[in-house]
């Protein structure tokens, strides 16, 4: 799923104050399950917001809502939005571009999206992947490279990995994670194939994807 | 009224079927239990009484003599002992203010009720209720039936009984005090000029054995001389006294006598020890007094000599054939004599209404058709004691529902209170292992009472009921059955955080995909309600509603800078602000208190809010207070976001500080 965190709510409050009545659309789908955008954090920063705003004595009205998912048109068209002059997404990035598309008031976003990750226990989130367009978990035993290595590289370890962690100090080495769960199936010797480099454009160009266009569907 | 014993998933339940915790299914007018034990958990008293009164309206007089066979039921006794229900029920009718009555619109229709026992006064409180012009009948010179002049002083007080009688006749009841139906004015001319009459006389006739020498005023009756102890009156019993009797009437005519004068008092009963029908609570407390058992001897005859008398017995063999009838043998080569001053029979009673003139069954009790509980006089209805033989006081409030439900169906052709009488109920299964394991064993707090020696010699009331304190602190110990999560399948994102947060392991994911909660596995903590992103959990004892309405409600009261303080029902102690003192609300934990309601309670005009956290010997539930700690850290964050450094706090004390909160 992709994982999402509130912005600090004195950032949002910027955007807002200048408006006079504000509809909090909340996204019913990961960003609920990230703990960030669900019912109950809707609710919560409309209230925190309206206390924000009337120490500041100025009057602004907030009202929430919240979307099954924020990123298909056919749920926006559940949307009321009607008399309202902002929207604050508490959505991914996705959620709140495609409703900036679809309403002629300014959207703000609430949260910060932050990678496709995993749940790892109460309110914890691993990153697992970078969506680079060319998945090579298949080679390098589940663990993404792109994601996991501080540098992205794809034939590893660097020279900056001692006793198995990252020089950067904050994780294990994704490369020797990598070594290790080959071994542990007797293909170690996959480690030594050099990978080609990747087709970055892929990332950088590929805007849009229509699976009918591609002749899959 | 059918109970299906399953252990139980929320999720599959059928709408139709209600789910109600043991103590609540067992008892027969299914009081919510679990519901005022919350409430006098926080120590809302008022409340407490409230729920206990929409299903009975005797709550003092049950409180202190109701035989709880929801404690029977209660899911905590084999953990270690059963909450005191029926002791807390004394606590909110003692602390609780009784509400005003609503007077509903008066309806025209005239119902007269014969006879002011439990389901007398419970009919009568339903019927007056819905409007009717109710009017009591009652042979004696004050209300109550049984329960005055035959459950002794030192079990129930008057004073008890008068506050729920007065709570009833404030719903607009005439009373007629002093007027035996039958004598004084005839049925037939009630019957003539009301809608409904409604026949509660209870068992008024006392039984003694049909053997040689009963005739004698040193033979007494149960009834006549409870009655008569109970109005205050000196009866010479001499210092021996035998009361011939094994159920909970000879145990109290004895601990009566007992306090007659009586020095030694001898209970001879046909049972053996193990089929004696009365209750064991009671037994022990006789033995206490110092009255002797004699089991397995039947009476054959009473011989007198000058002054005294004795009860010449046989050995009973058995009491019940094998069809389990009342069928005693005797080996009568096995004999016993009793002598006594005294012998008071208290071999059971019968219902006195032969003048009545309505059909009566070969017992002498009134002939009625068990569905229309009418009499041979169509709108005569009989129900209670009187119909059914003794019973269990709450029975007989069961009885007076029911009877009153049909009145009220036959006249107004409305079935709905009737259904809901008798719709079907489902309860839980036992304590699942995995929860049981969990919790923490804490033993059922005693109450005082006197001392056996003091309690002898006066009829004053042996129990002294629950402090506020020792009922919170008793009421904290309920498993809060069927209270706990309820899901909203079409609100759940599914991000599985209920799962991560149970202690206990309510909710389960299911192959299907979706979450189900096992609510024999919850009790209610509300750490699941407390995490949902979606808000598709919410607690059935509890809501966000409510809470708004008890925020608002203090802070309407409130002076300028004023705190408001949220304190945990567990705390031991409320700390110490300074200036202004706070407005407290006490809450069951913490964890009910949402982020939201704190910037609520800070929007509407309080200056700033605390938390008062319990302690860990103190605390309900398991890891709630490392989930509390977090959302006050995360409180505190977003308030310090928005310039509000200073605006809340939480304070937890340490465990060796006093334990008074709630005193």
């Amino acid at each position: 799923m992709i994982v999402v965190r509130q912005k600090p709510v004195d950032e949002i409050c910027a955007f807002v104050t200048r408006h006079r009545r504000v509809l909090l659309v909340g996204c019913n789908t990961c960003a609920a399950v990230a703990l960030a955008g669900g019912e109950k954090e809707v609710d919560l920063m409309a209230e925190l917001l309206r206390l924000a705003t009337s120490r500041k004595a100025s009057f602004v009205e907030f009202s929430g809502t919240v979307l099954t998912r924020q990123c298909e048109p056919e749920f926006l068209e559940q949307l009321d939005s009607e008399g309202y002059d902002a929207i604050l997404s508490m959505a991914c990035g996705a959620g709140v571009a495609l409703l900036a598309s679809s309403v002629d008031v300014p959207v703000y976003p609430a949260l910060d999206t932050l990678f496709i990750g995993a749940a790892q226990g109460l309110a914890s989130w691993e990153a697992e992947c970078s969506a680079c367009g060319q998945c090579v978990l298949g080679r390098t035993a589940g663990i993404c490279p792109i994601t996991r290595c501080a540098k992205g590289i794809l034939n590893g370890p660097c020279g900056g990995m001692s006793d198995g962690r990252c020089e950067l100090g904050d994780r294990d080495c994704a490369w020797v994670l990598i070594f290790q769960r080959l071994e542990k199936f007797g293909r170690s010797e996959e480690f030594l194939e050099i990978a080609e480099p990747k087709d970055h454009s892929l990332r950088t160009r590929l805007v849009t994807w229509d699976a009918h266009e591609d002749g899959i569907r | 009224m059918r109970q299906t014993q399953v252990a139980h998933r929320s999720g599959l339940r059928d709408e139709q079927q209600r789910l109600y915790a043991p103590c609540r299914a067992r008892c027969p007018v299914h009081i919510d239990v679990p519901g005022y034990l919350a409430a006098i958990g926080e120590g809302r008293f008022t409340d407490a009484l409230e729920i206990v009164l929409e299903r009975c309206p005797l709550p003092s007089v049950c409180g202190r003599v109701c035989l709880h066979p929801c404690e029977d039921g209660c899911r905590r006794c084999l953990l270690d002992d059963p909450i005191a229900i029926a002791q807390l029920k004394r606590a909110a009718a003692d602390f609780g203010v009784y509400p005003r009555p609503e007077h509903p619109r008066l309806r025209p229709e005239k119902i007269a009720i014969v006879g002011s026992g439990p389901t007398g006064l419970t009919a009568a409180h339903d019927l007056a209720n819905r409007g009717f012009q109710v009017t009591l009948y009652e042979e004696k010179p004050l209300l109550g039936g049984t329960m005055r002049y035959g459950i002794p002083n030192y079990r129930l007080p008057d004073y008890a009984l008068d506050r729920d009688i007065d709570y009833i006749l404030s719903a607009g009841i005439a009373v007629n005090t002093g007027i035996r139906v039958g004598r004084d004015v005839m049925l037939d001319e009630l019957a003539a000029s009301h809608r409904a009459v409604v026949i509660t006389a209870g068992l008024q006739g006392s039984r003694a054995l049909p053997i040689p020498g009963v005739d004698s005023p040193r033979v007494l009756t149960a009834l006549p001389f409870l009655e008569a102890s109970s109005r205050g009156e000196d009866v010479d019993l001499g210092n021996r006294v035998v009361v011939v009797g094994g159920g909970n009437v000879a145990m109290d005519v004895a601990r009566t006598a007992r306090r007659q004068g009586a020095s030694d008092v001898h209970v001879v009963c046909l049972e053996s020890s193990d089929e004696i029908p009365a209750s064991p609570q009671e037994i022990h407390d006789a033995d206490i007094e110092g009255i002797t058992l004699h089991y397995s001897w039947g009476p054959r005859s009473i011989s007198h000599e000058a002054g005294t008398c004795a009860l010449n017995t046989v050995r009973c063999t058995s009491v019940f054939n094998a069809e389990k009838r009342f069928a005693p043998s005797f080996d009568e080569s096995v004999a016993e004599c009793f002598e006594a001053d005294t012998i008071i029979f208290a071999i059971g009673q019968s219902a006195d209404v032969g003048d009545l003139g309505i059909a009566l069954t070969s017992r002498g009790a009134p002939q009625i058709d068990p569905l229309t509980l009418k009499t041979s006089i169509g709108n005569v209805y009989a129900a209670g004691d009187v119909v059914s033989g003794p019973t269990k006081i709450i029975d007989a409030i069961a009885a007076g529902h029911q009877v009153a439900a049909t009145a009220y169906r036959d006249i107004t052709c409305d079935t709905e209170p009737l259904r809901l009488l008798n719709e079907e109920i489902d309860t839980l299964g036992e304590v699942p292992d995995t929860m049981a394991n969990k919790l923490e064993t804490r033993r059922r707090i005693q109450m005082e009472h006197l001392e056996f020696f003091d309690a002898v010699k006066t009829f004053d009331e042996i129990e002294g009921g629950y402090t506020e304190y020792e009922a919170a602190r008793e009421a904290q110990r309920c498993l809060s059955c069927t209270t706990g999560a309820r899901l909203t399948r079409e609100k759940c994102s599914l991000c599985l955080t209920c799962i991560r947060v149970c202690p206990h392991g309510a909710p389960i994911l299911s192959t299907d995909g979706y979450v189900y909660f096992d609510a024999a596995a919850c009790n209610a903590c509300g750490a699941c309600q407390s995490q949902c992103p979606s808000q598709a959990i919410v607690l059935e004892g509890h809501s966000e509603q409510e809470m708004s309405r008890r925020v608002e409600r203090q802070l309407w009261a409130a002076e300028m800078d004023t705190a408001l303080m949220f304190a945990c029902s567990s705390t031991p102690i409320v700390p110490n602000l300074g200036g202004t003192p706070p407005r407290i609300i006490t809450v069951t934990c913490l964890l009910r208190v949402s982020e939201r309601t704190v910037l609520e309670a800070l929007q509407n005009g309080a200056t700033r809010v605390v938390f008062a956290g319990c302690v860990e010997s103190t605390c309900r539930f398991l890891h709630a207070r490392e989930l509390v700690r977090q959302r006050s850290g995360h409180i505190e964050v977003l308030l310090s976001r928005i310039g509000m450094t200073n605006a809340f706090d939480f304070v937890e004390h340490k465990a060796d500080d006093l334990d008074w909160h709630l005193r």
